[in-house]
């Protein structure tokens, strides 16, 4: 039986890791992981596993809605809203403060400075977490295939991406991965 | 200098309304991790025409150094930037609410029909595709750079280290970024 402290300590876990996970709430779920399993028990590793692979393949902001279905399994519907809650609050918070601050100084020099160094780090980034995803995705050199052509797709042309995902699930669904 | 400026759009007035429901739309389209950003950049510079590819790429990079997801981040400057603090709590909830609950109850759904291997085969071409779109939105965002070598060069390392090097995201940060910066201030003093 779980006791109406347990969620209390999960949103404050959360909202302390949710502070922390700098580049990314991924970097922080072995984390969570080791808290609500081994800690506490709430679940099982299978389970938190299958959150995670759950979360990855629906729409919307997976690491929040990952975070919501820990808190649904710990203490129901109000647990699920405290651990989104948590989740998301501090960064926000964060976000905002920081946005103001760098909009204040839009016209200084430096930021100009640091904005140009930014920048191509960022996009390195992006780029990469596409690679990584693709890596993680890849079934075969058709799987390969159809991530490098809804690439050059998407820079050739402005086709909505939709069409691609469709594409994407058609051939996948037809079983060309196999 | 001139390579460094870039033309300022002029900042209408944005309904909180229409940040609330374009954030909706980009919640609801990203499928997968990360891929949020592909949308994100779709609505506010490509539909919308709120803000240029330099702004968002400037956006990116900043929620890039704060913790939390990403998404949401771009979410809170974007929604910022259009209209202060309540386009940012517009655009935070269009990004949350309902996307929170359509996901609620699609994940329960999927928790009940996890063994269907079809379900697993469509989800694993719907990520291949994703995977291209991340990698494409990349690439765009780096087109106001795209005059600087030293620019393809960062990101070049940025993206090897993390692929290639499989270095944590904030090792690579630390690493590359005092550095880029650094550059960036030797080519802007040169200019002048």
């Amino acid at each position: 039986m779980i006791g109406a402290s347990a969620p209390l300590a999960l949103t404050a876990h959360l909202a302390w890791v949710s502070s922390i996970s700098f580049g990314g709430f991924p970097t922080v779920l072995p984390d969570v992981r080791s808290f609500v399993v081994d800690k506490n028990g709430w679940m099982t590793n299978q389970e938190f596993a299958n959150l995670f692979a759950m979360a990855q393949s629906i729409p919307g902001p997976n690491s929040i809605l990952m975070m919501t279905f820990v808190g649904w399994k710990v203490w129901g519907f109000p647990g699920a809203i405290a651990s989104a809650f948590g989740t998301f609050a501090p960064p926000c918070a964060m976000y905002f403060a920081a946005y103001r601050l760098w909009d204040r100084f839009r016209d200084a020099p430096w930021q100009r400075i640091v904005r140009f160094g930014l920048a191509p780090v960022a996009v390195g980034l992006v780029v990469a977490s596409g690679a990584v995803m693709a890596h993680t995705a890849d079934t075969g050199w058709q799987a390969a295939a159809v991530t490098i052509a809804t690439a050059a797709l998407t820079l050739a042309t402005r086709l909505n991406p939709m069409w691609m995902l469709l594409g994407g699930g058609i051939l996948g669904g037809l079983g060309l991965f196999k | 200098m001139t390579r460094f400026e870039r033309a300022e759009k002029v900042e209408q007035a944005v309904r909180p309304g229409a940040l609330f429901s374009a954030f909706l739309t980009i919640s609801l389209c990203g499928v997968g991790g990360g891929s949020g950003i592909v949308w994100a950049r779709r609505v506010a510079v490509e539909s919308r025409r709120w803000i240029t590819d330099g702004e968002f790429a400037d956006i990116v990079s900043l929620c890039q150094f704060m913790p939390g997801p990403n998404i949401i981040g771009i979410a809170v400057c974007i929604g910022a930037k259009m209209r202060g603090v309540i386009g940012a709590i517009a655009a935070l909830c269009g990004s949350l609410v309902i996307p929170g609950t359509v996901g609620l109850s699609l994940g329960l759904l999927y928790l009940r029909y996890a063994y269907l291997t079809a379900l697993r085969d469509i989800l694993g071409g719907i990520a291949a595709s994703a995977a291209g779109l991340l990698i494409a939105t990349g690439v765009r965002l780096l087109k106001p750079h795209r005059h600087r070598p030293a620019a393809l060069l960062f990101a070049a390392l940025a993206f090897g280290l993390t692929t290639l090097g499989k270095l944590p995201l904030f090792a690579v940060l630390l690493g590359v970024v005092p550095i880029s910066i650094l550059v960036a201030g030797i080519e802007n003093a040169r200019a002048r």
